[in-house]
């Protein structure tokens, strides 16, 4: 076990302002060996610069910053202001985020690089000059820039000036807030490049502060995901982006291109929130929240032996968890299998597209796991409750379906208003003024009239797209956590297509809803899904995160499917 | 290059419109040269016959019509000309290039004083803002920089010239005296200056300060200045090289404005010293009416503060790295 350079206990930072503090950090523990890489994301004012400052000593009175930071067994916080100085940039350094008033306008490059070494070694003007060359050089700068001023520089070779300076008095930690935000993406590999190599010449350990996911994949192993002052999530990195386990960290990826190449983005829905003392700071955000999460604060908790979440739920909620199951239909004599050992979950607030040919047994599935069909073997739990025959449908919060035809799923001779309080009618839900209310509310989010007039319509005078939103309507007044979609959109022109997927895709984002995403077609799959189930024969071949199975798949179905799927012709 | 040519453009039309207003102004004033042909200020005056006031003024071209005036003023100025006395009879360059130094010595010494302390007063302040020292010091430098300059001069001359009797009452130097060697003669000077120049740095001190202190404020919340903390420099260092030089800048801007300034606050000090530099020279001569002299001093002093300015904005671009190009 490699030695500890850093660990940090029970952090608390809170800034003054006028008359009241502001949390800066709520509490922060962690822990960072020798040589080993962490990474701190997380939106604007989420507190990962400060978290920097802290450790770097900056944050000064009427401020304040409470706990412990042990660098190498030292507790920082306890050292005298000489001490402390000591300690600057020959032990930790920082790479400040790159902007033009990190370095001193009126001083020259040189200079800024070398004078706390200079003030350290008590070298001479021929000295100095050398080793700023010399820093210059490790950073692919010619020498000839220690003559310039920081105006003359432009943002990619400031960024490389504020490495070497960093660098220039051999610091075992270096803090690396934002090394790459200002860059572009060709500038951003030099620079991660640049870092990399940098690191395996000389050996310092890295914290690296950044929103940009693609710098932790590249920099850190390890990744802590700070909201408003704490921290949520922390795991590997890689394991951290397949699989988030916070619903923030989740949101984080979603809206992140990187991750994401291809699927729409949806940043996460609210503000962010300053650190709260009571309940949890991403409760209001939240889409699986309780009561309780607004009352206490919940704890960082290991999950697995990698993997620590903050929630009071766990993590991101598995909704829905199908085990082993099959699914034989008998027709004559012959058997068809048409689901066979089936193992899947969809977690609260995701899209999983369940992608297959016709005939793959994808909407056998679907209605295995929504309580329809018996299912021969095997279990389906929904909120780790065994789902009996189609109860789960019958309640709020359950599950709803949407099937492909809405000519044929929606009566022709009712009126809009029944189609979509029928649920509610048969459950018993709800005053009769409270079932008109939630039709009309359903009817506001699928973006279709709510007057009187269009509501005493029949649904024979409406057209398909118009049908399918007042399918999805009537599944919206049940407020199902999991909503069903099979082939919701295969029988419409690709206009319609394309303004029902947005407009799912909006109502899961400020609704949370998990989606199970039935469908043929692959590329649809990939623009508005995190997770990937393949179907071929009745058979799970292949399932993961999206964007990976798009990258990777060694699956013959996936791969022809993707193929087939983009010909025009 | 096309800068530099209308910097200079600039000076030129600058200078043009300070002589004109020098040839207009003291023939705006009252009275007559040649009114009064002698005595000394305050005295009774013996007074000039009316056919003398026109023998004068056709002798020294005042009868001419203005414009003519003004040109043969103008054409003297170009081959350096200043005029010739009517009070004293001589050259009035002569006179005023042996004036000035003595107003030199007072301004120069009281600007560089100000500015040493007000920069080491304003840096205190600055980096311990809201300390109760911070705050007396704000409160005093207020207060010292808006005290006009000749009541200060008058409350020290009556202290420690009159009363302790610690510094000669009047004078630049001590006259009809041989010293014994150079030393003497130049502690002599800098005894008669003391009075005039602690004058003078008391009323500008303050104004240097408070420049100093905001600027170092505005400066000390910059990122630069948490680098180079986070760097772990020497608290001097981070103080007198990273923040001070930045600080500094706008304060050479306001050095050659001061100049102006400084020259008035100067003048009214010599008078009550009397002390006898260019000021208590001007008061004389606008006291006769001996218009050469006046535009002559006018225009030294004009070409002062421009020299200084010109000096401030150069230095600027030698100093701010960022304007240099």
């Amino acid at each position: 076990m490699t030695k500890l350079i850093l660990q940090i206990e029970g952090l608390q930072v809170n800034y003054r302002t006028d008359a009241h503090w502001v949390k800066g950090i709520h509490q922060i523990d962690l822990i960072q060996r020798q040589g080993q890489n962490i990474g701190i994301i997380g939106e604007s004012g989420s507190g990962k610069t400060t978290l920097a400052m802290a450790l770097m000593g900056l944050i000064e009175s009427p401020h304040q910053v409470k706990g412990k930071i042990l660098y190498k067994g030292t507790d920082l916080l306890k050292l005298s202001k000489n001490e402390l100085k000591a300690l600057r940039w020959k032990e930790i350094a920082m790479v400040f985020q790159n902007a033009l008033d990190v370095l001193n306008p009126v001083m020259t490059i040189g200079e800024q690089i070398t004078e706390r070494l200079v003030e350290l070694m008590g070298y001479s003007k021929e000295e100095a000059s050398a080793e700023q060359e010399k820093l210059l050089e490790m950073v692919a700068l010619e020498p000839h820039w220690k003559e310039a001023y920081p105006h003359q520089l432009s943002g990619g070779m400031r960024q490389r000036v504020l490495i070497a300076m960093a660098i220039s008095c051999k610091p075992k930690l270096i803090i690396f807030d934002e090394p790459t935000s200002s860059l572009d993406v060709i500038l951003r590999k030099n620079t991660i490049e640049l870092i990399k190599e940098l690191q395996a010449t000389l050996g310092f350990s890295m914290m690296v502060i950044s929103h940009d996911l693609s710098v932790m994949t590249e920099l850190s192993e390890d990744l802590l995901v700070m909201y408003a002052g704490s921290i949520v999530e922390t795991g590997k990195t890689d394991e951290v982006i397949h699989e988030a386990n916070h619903p923030y960290t989740r949101g984080l990826i979603s809206s992140s291109v990187q991750v994401f190449p291809y699927k729409d983005l949806w940043g996460i829905a609210g503000e962010a929130a300053n650190a709260m003392d009571e309940g949890c700071t991403f409760a209001p955000r939240c889409t699986q929240k309780r009561e309780s999460c607004f009352i206490f604060k919940p704890e960082l908790k290991s999950v697995n032996p990698f993997r620590k979440v903050a929630c009071h739920r766990g993590g991101i909620v598995h909704l829905l968890e199908a085990h082993n199951i099959s699914k034989t239909y008998t027709i004559g004599k012959k058997k068809i299998e048409a689901v066979q050992g089936a193992s899947f979950y969809v977690r609260h607030g995701e899209t999983v597209a369940l992608v297959g040919q016709s005939g793959s047994g994808k909407s056998t599935l679907a209605h295995m796991v929504s309580g329809f069909i018996p299912i021969d073997q095997g279990g389906v739990t929904f909120e780790k409750l065994p789902i009996e025959d189609g109860q789960v449908a019958q309640r709020e919060g359950g599950i709803q379906l949407v099937l492909q035809d809405p000519f044929s799923s929606i009566s022709r001779r009712l009126s809009v208003a029944d189609v979509i309080e029928e649920p509610l009618n048969i459950n018993g839900i709800g005053s009769i003024q409270e079932r008109r209310d939630r039709t009309k509310e359903a009817l506001n989010a699928v973006q279709l009239p709510v007057h009187d007039a269009f509501l005493k319509r029949l649904c024979s005078t409406l057209s398909g797209g118009q049908r399918q939103r007042i399918a999805i309507a009537r599944a919206l007044v049940m407020a199902p956590k999991l909503l069903i979609a099979d082939e919701i959109t295969s029988m419409m022109d690709v206009s319609t297509q394309a303004n029902i997927m947005r407009l799912l895709k909006g109502l899961q984002n400020t609704k949370g809803f998990a989606m199970l995403y039935i469908t043929h077609n692959i590329h649809l799959a990939r623009k508005i899904s995190e997770r990937i189930i393949v179907l071929e024969n009745g058979v799970i071949v292949e399932s993961g995160a999206t964007s990976h199975i798009m990258d990777n798949t060694d699956c013959c179905v996936t791969q022809e499917l993707l193929e087939t799927g983009l010909k025009l012709a | 290059m096309r800068d530099f040519w209308k910097t200079v453009f600039g000076y030129v039309l600058t200078f043009f419109l300070i002589i004109t207003l020098n040839f207009a102004l003291p023939r705006m004033m009252p009275g007559n040269p040649f009114v009064h042909l002698s005595g000394e200020d305050e005295e009774v005056f013996e007074t000039a016959s009316s056919e003398q006031v026109a023998y004068y003024n056709a002798y020294y071209g005042l009868d001419q019509p203005i414009l003519t005036q003004y040109g043969d003023y103008l054409k003297g100025l170009l081959k350096g000309d200043l005029g010739f006395s009517y009070y004293y009879k001589t050259a009035v360059l002569d006179i005023v290039l042996r004036r000035i130094l003595w107003t030199f010595l007072l301004a120069f010494s009281a600007l560089i004083l100000s500015f040493i302390l007000g920069i080491i007063l304003g840096s205190y302040s600055a980096w311990h803002r809201d300390s109760w020292q911070d705050r007396a010091l704000y409160m005093l430098m207020t207060i010292t920089s808006e005290i006009p300059p000749f009541l200060v001069g008058i409350v020290l001359l009556i202290v420690f010239a009159a009363n302790l009797k610690l510094f000669p009452l009047s004078g630049s130097m001590k006259h009809f005296t041989t010293y014994t060697s150079m030393g003497e003669k130049v502690i002599n000077i800098l005894h008669h200056a003391i009075l005039p120049v602690i004058t003078l740095t008391f009323v500008r001190v303050g104004g240097v300060y408070l420049l100093v202190r905001n600027s170092l404020i505005g400066v000390l919340k910059q990122d630069y200045i948490r680098t180079a903390k986070a760097k772990g420099l020497r608290e001097k260092r981070i103080q007198y090289v990273h923040a001070l030089k930045n600080a500094l800048l706008p304060l050479f801007t306001r050095l050659a404005m001061q100049l102006g300034t400084m020259m008035g606050g100067t003048i009214l000090v010599e008078n009550v010293f009397a002390y006898p530099g260019v000021g208590l020279l001007m008061r004389s001569a606008v006291n006769v009416r001996d218009y050469p002299l006046i535009q002559g001093v006018f225009l030294v002093l004009a070409l002062t503060v421009m020299t200084a300015n010109f000096a401030a904005d150069h230095f600027y671009r030698k100093l701010d790295p960022r304007v240099r190009e």
